[in-house]
Order: C-alpha cells, then structure tokens, then sequence
C-alpha cells in the first residue's frame, strides 16, 4: 500500500501517544520498503516495526536469533512457544530467517486508539515472552 | 500447490541454505519470481473479465431486442386475428417462434458468460489475496534482513563486537532495572513529598498517642451522652 497510508498511521501514534498514556518514538526505519520503527520508551531494545497493506497492518518485534538459543533445548522451546501461542493476548510467536519474533496483526481499518492498544500489548508481551523462555536461551556471556 | 505450501517452501528452503542470508537466497527469489508472474496472470485474468463483460452487455442488448420483438409481434398477430386473417396471424406465430428460438439460443449464451464471470471474479480475488501474501512474506524477510543488519551496526558501535549487546535476555535484565529505577525514584518523590505536606509528622504524632488516632463508635457515642445530659 502506499506510504501515505503508513506516514498516516505514524502521525496518529505521535499525536495519540500522551492521551493513551503511552511514551514512544515513530521514525520511519525503511521506506523502500515501508517500515516504521516504534521505540516505547524504557524499552528501546525491543523495538516494533510497522508495515501496512491492503490486508493488514502488521507489528512485529524482534525477540533473538537461533545463535542465543541452547541447541538441546531448541524442540522444546519451539513447542512451548506453540502451546502458548493461543494464550497469549493479540501476539504470536513466529520466525523470519534465523529470527524469533512476536507479531500481531490488525485491519487496516482499525482505529490509532486500537494500533495503540496492540502496540503496547505487544511490547508487554515480548518481555514477558523473553522472560518465560529464557531457561532455553544461552548463558548470556 | 496451494498458497501456504508455495510460503512455507520458500522460508524451509531459505532457512536451510546455510551461509546464505535468507534475503538472497534462490527459495526468496523463486518467490519473487513467482509474485512476477502471478501479477501476469492477473493482469490477463482482469483483461478477461473485462473482454466477458463487454461481450455479455452485447448478447443483454440481443436478449433484450429480441424480447421487444416478440412482444411487437404478439401485438400484430392480435390485430391479425381480430381482423380474421388467419394466414397472417400463423405467419406472424410462426416469425415469434423463430424469435423464442433465437431467444433461448441468447438467453444461454448469457448464462455462460455470468458463469465464466463469476469464476474469473473469484479467481482475481484469490490470486490478489495470494500476491499480498507472497509480497508481504518476501517484504518481511526483506526488512529482517536490513533490523538485523542495523542491529549489528548498533551494536559494533556500542561494544565493538556484537556479543552481549544482542543477547535477549541481557536486554531484559536492562528494560527491568530501568523500570525498577524509575518506580524506586517515583516511590522516593512520594516520601519525599508526603514529607513536605507534613504527613510524615501526623503520623508520628498519632503514634506517640499525642493526636488523637481517630473516633471510634464509643467515643462518638459517649460524646453525643454528653451533650444529651448538657441540654
């Protein structure tokens, strides 16, 4: 879809941010490929990054990569994360390449006040994710 | 094959061509490939529609001249009748027959092409919804590559190495002790400011028994006794 639509979406994150009661930061992080990067704050190490299309917008959040994951543990992460999956409000796990993410998706027609909700849902999820499968990560270094 | 068996075939193959990033390897680029020409098929598919639809407005245009027609003749065969020319009204019977003919013969052209429409209609739709999910697959494969290379980039210029830095639950420690920091500096504005608004000093006054640490139902009654026995 086109940019506009995704400057569109950014605007309304900057100016709704303070009456959600939310603090973040919206920059465009591609735009060939039209992405944007949102930073909450507090939790600039888990960014989001926003496209938009006739479908979908689509938030993901970048969790770790397979090098930080045990390699006798990975099954047993995997299908935790799956048995999870359902219970976990508006995200889900899922992987891009060698990178374990979170995402949620939502109509393109949806409100900033319900982009805004999914946002902060997904940020909180993802702590809590990185929390809950730690025991299968790698001793950090 | 159907459309999730096409994504999956592409992330499996990308995912195991190891040392190649996944945003070059031969499964993305079959993908894209395959989005080109799913695009094509497209474009000729509407094209298509377009040409059934023309063609079908021409044979409603038949269908409805060929209606008027009979209705004309109808009226004349009538009027042939009622003026007791037999032979006439047969001959006018007969070119209405040839119209009803003629009529059905259209009439089932037509419903082929609502047919042929209302297939090529779901097949457009399906191959759009089919393009949005090759597209969106290729594009975010595409923008992980390029957040995975700005995080290597941040965290070269953080640490010099992209060790630690990248580590999940290292980040997690961090945003926690972040959040614990600020609720500690927020709980510490609150002592100080119930400090200032003399909260503090009450409570050690009602603690050493000097104020009062508030009626209770007794008290309040043995008050109200005491103003009962006053009047």
């Amino acid at each position: 879809m086109s940019t506009e639509k995704l400057e569109q979406l950014m605007k309304g994150l900057t100016d709704n941010q303070t009456s959600h009661g939310v603090s973040l930061s919206v920059e465009m992080f591609d735009a060939d490929d039209k992405v944007a990067c949102i930073k909450l704050e507090d939790r600039e190490e888990f960014p989001i990054y926003m496209t938009v299309d006739e479908g979908q917008i689509l938030c993901i959040s970048y969790l770790f990569g397979d090098e930080q994951v045990d390699p006798d543990k990975r099954t047993a992460m995997v299908e935790a994360m799956l048995m999870m999956n359902v219970s976990i409000p508006l995200s889900a796990f899922s992987k891009i390449g060698d990178q374990y993410i979170m995402f949620g998706a939502l109509s393109p027609k949806a409100s900033i006040d319900e982009l805004l909700h999914e946002i902060e849902l997904l940020s909180d999820n993802v702590l809590e994710a990185i929390e809950a499968v730690s025991d299968y990560l790698k001793e950090a270094a | 094959m159907g459309i999730f068996n096409k994504l999956l075939t592409a992330v499996r193959g990308g995912a195991t061509e190891v040392g190649e990033a996944i945003v070059d390897s031969q499964s993305i680029r079959i993908l894209e490939q395959e989005i080109r020409d799913s695009k094509k098929a497209l474009n000729d598919a509407k094209t298509g529609l377009t040409s059934i639809m023309a063609e079908k407005m021409g044979v409603d245009r038949k269908v409805k001249d060929l209606g008027e027609k009979i209705k004309e003749h109808e009226g004349y065969a009538i009027q042939a009748m009622d003026k007791g020319d037999e032979n006439l009204a047969l001959e006018i019977a007969t070119k209405i027959a040839e119209f009803e003919h003629e009529l059905s013969i259209q009439q089932g052209i037509r419903d082929g092409y609502d047919t042929k429409a209302v297939s090529l209609k779901k097949m457009i739709r399906q191959s759009e919804r089919n393009i949005q999910a090759m597209d969106r697959e290729v594009s975010v494969v595409k923008t992980t590559a390029k957040v995975q290379k700005a995080n290597d980039l941040a965290s070269a210029k953080f640490s010099g190495s992209n060790s630690s830095l990248n580590s999940a639950t290292d980040s997690l420690e961090r945003i926690k002790a972040r959040q614990q920091k600020r609720e500690d500096q927020a709980a510490a504005a609150m002592e100080l400011h119930s400090d200032e608004s003399g909260d503090d000093l009450q409570a050690k006054l009602k603690n050493a028994g000097i104020v009062d640490s508030g009626s209770s139902g007794s008290s309040i009654l043995d008050r109200l006794k005491k103003q009962k026995g006053q009047s």
